[in-house]
């Protein structure tokens, strides 16, 4: 048999126009649970980023003795820079360790007014590249010598972020899971119901002779239609929503180290469309389907 | 042509609408099926076009048995037979000639073919001014008459008709009728559902009566009742 697919695009767009309503209902059910799908998906991938940026920061300090040893430091510093959890190493002399008091309380000079360069001592500042590693970074250095009250690192915070953290991270993506599967329903059971006000028509077209992807044909282009102008508007709104609250909390939050990096604007284009597509198709085919049983 | 052996149809669980029908229709042949409203005329047709299935017995469509034809190949079968509907069945979103052409599109006719014949039908059932119009535009037997063309546009080997007449005035339903006489003529097997008395007296063709679901009688050139 011939497949005409101009005529199978015809007939879906004068079906769209001329059940403009239920077409309409599908779009905008389609767009609204896109919408939430993309909100969700931002606050997921906003949140990961933040979550990183503050794991990030977690840093071992190891301060060395008030009188220790240039040789000893710089033995100290070269064994740091070997080892294997640390991604840099920063050496704080004395000197800088007063200037960086200084610059800190720039506006209340008469506390250190009177300090000498001799009172804080040197460090060392080691970024490390997975903060659960902070606990082995601390023994190696008690290792070279530190006492235990010479090392600063937030030991408990850094177990309770992972702990926390990992926790957000499961719930969102429970809750974009969520999201997901009632976008699924309710943007199907728009279709459905758009489907079985024609039930007749269906039946009719069976009867006539037509073959089930004959009648079902049309339909599937119309779900994708449907599907893909819902879709796009919403992923379209998505990234605009973004770009304004990346916008708004570089003022509102500056000290929240919120990125419009966290969020890769293609990709969640790309899955909100895909998305949209796919319901809309796989929801018209279905549908269809229930009502060819004639 | 088209063979009952035995066929009963129940609906639910008490409405017997056949029972044990026995019917041969053979290649070519004109028949009447008439009887009392409710007597299982529109039954045999939608057994016929496998719309649903006999609750006992078998029917052989083109020495097809039907309850051998899988679902995938129902539309095939359909194809071969044209079918007038007692309440027309016409897509209420198409005009008249694209309902007439929908017949042709789902057999996979050329565009250029179904664009000479659609109108050609349509002029040969009274109904060249109102290709156009919507079936919510269409009288019952303006509608009536676009179900007709639909039918047998695709010239299949069988026409069936259900109650064709029904909401004509008298001149419209000698035309039709004139009309299925000569579709007869060039060998398609026709079969006619009707209570239109007059028309089945005139035309003097097999007459197969039904009575609550049974064939209760069966004559070659008959008329509509029993003649003493
Ligand atoms: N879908 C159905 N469900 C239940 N009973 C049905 C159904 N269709 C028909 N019947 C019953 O089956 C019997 C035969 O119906 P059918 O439609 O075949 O009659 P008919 O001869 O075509 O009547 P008419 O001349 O009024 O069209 C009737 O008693 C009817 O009530
Ligand atoms: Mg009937």
């Amino acid at each position: 048999m011939r497949f005409n697919i101009g005529f199978f695009i015809r007939e879906a767009f004068k079906n769209i126009r001329l059940n403009l309503l239920m077409s309409v209902t599908a779009v905008t059910t389609t767009f609204i649970c896109i919408l939430v799908l993309g909100a969700g998906l931002l606050v997921s991938a906003h949140v990961e980023g933040l979550i990183g940026s503050v794991r990030e920061d977690v840093a071992v300090t190891a301060f060395f003795q008030p009188d220790e040893k240039e040789q000893k430091i710089q033995a100290v510093r070269d064994s740091v820079e070997g080892y294997s959890e640390v991604s840099s190493v920063k050496f704080v002399s004395k000197a800088e360790a007063l200037d960086n008091f200084k610059q800190t309380f720039a506006d209340q000079p008469e506390i250190y007014e009177d300090m000498g360069s001799d009172v804080l001592p040197a460090s060392l500042e080691m970024q490390l590249k997975d903060p659960s590693d902070a606990d082995a970074v601390a023994s190696k250095l008690e290792g070279e010598g530190f006492a235990k009250k010479d090392l600063s690192y937030p030991q408990q915070t850094i177990s309770r972020l992972n702990e926390v953290t990992g926790y957000m991270i499961w719930g969102l993506y429970g809750a974009t899971a969520l999201f997901l599967i009632s976008s699924i329903l309710l943007i199907s059971n728009a279709i459905r119901i758009s489907i079985f006000a024609r039930r007749k028509e269906i039946e009719v077209m069976k009867l006539v002779g037509a073959s089930d992807s004959f009648v079902r044909t049309p339909f599937v282009f119309e779900g994708l239609v449907e599907g893909l102008i819902g879709a796009t508007l919403a992923a379209l709104a998505v990234i605009w929503l973004n770009y304004l609250f990346v916008d708004w909390s570089r003022q509102a939050l500056p000290f929240v180290p919120i990125s419009g990096n966290a969020v890769d604007t293609v990709l969640i284009l790309a899955v909100l469309i895909a998305v949209g597509v796919m319901i809309g198709v796989i929801g018209s085919f279905l549908s269809v389907t229930r009502f060819l049983r004639v | 042509m088209i063979q009952f052996s035995n066929v009963t149809k129940v609906y639910g669980n008490d409405t017997v609408a056949l029972e044990r029908v026995n019917l041969n229709i053979d290649p070519g042949e004109f028949v009447f099926l008439v009887g009392a409203s409710g007597s299982g005329k529109s039954t045999i047709v939608r057994l016929v076009l496998k719309e649903m299935e006999p609750s006992a017995g078998a029917i052989y469509v083109n020495g097809t048995r039907l309850s051998a034809v899988p679902r995938r190949s129902i539309p095939r079968h359909r194809r071969n037979i044209g079918c007038v509907f007692q309440d027309f069945k016409l897509l209420p979103n198409k005009t008249a000639a694209e309902n007439v052409a929908y017949a042709m599109e789902v057999t996979g006719q050329r565009p250029r073919t179904i664009r000479t014949k659609v109108p050609q039908i349509l002029d040969l059932v009274g109904l060249a001014e109102k290709t156009g119009k919507y079936p919510d535009q269409l009288s019952g037997g303006e509608q009536q008459r676009v179900s007709i063309a639909r039918a047998f546009v695709s010239q299949p080997p069988i026409l069936i008709a259900d109650e064709p007449t029904g909401n004509l005035d008298p001149d419209t339903s000698v035309g039709i009728m004139q009309l299925l006489h000569r579709i007869n003529r060039i060998g398609t097997t026709v079969l006619v559902a009707t209570h239109d008395k007059e028309m089945v007296d005139v035309m003097r063709k097999r007459v197969v009566a039904l009575e609550e679901g049974r064939i209760v009688r069966d004559k070659v050139k008959g008329a509509y009742a029993d003649e003493v």
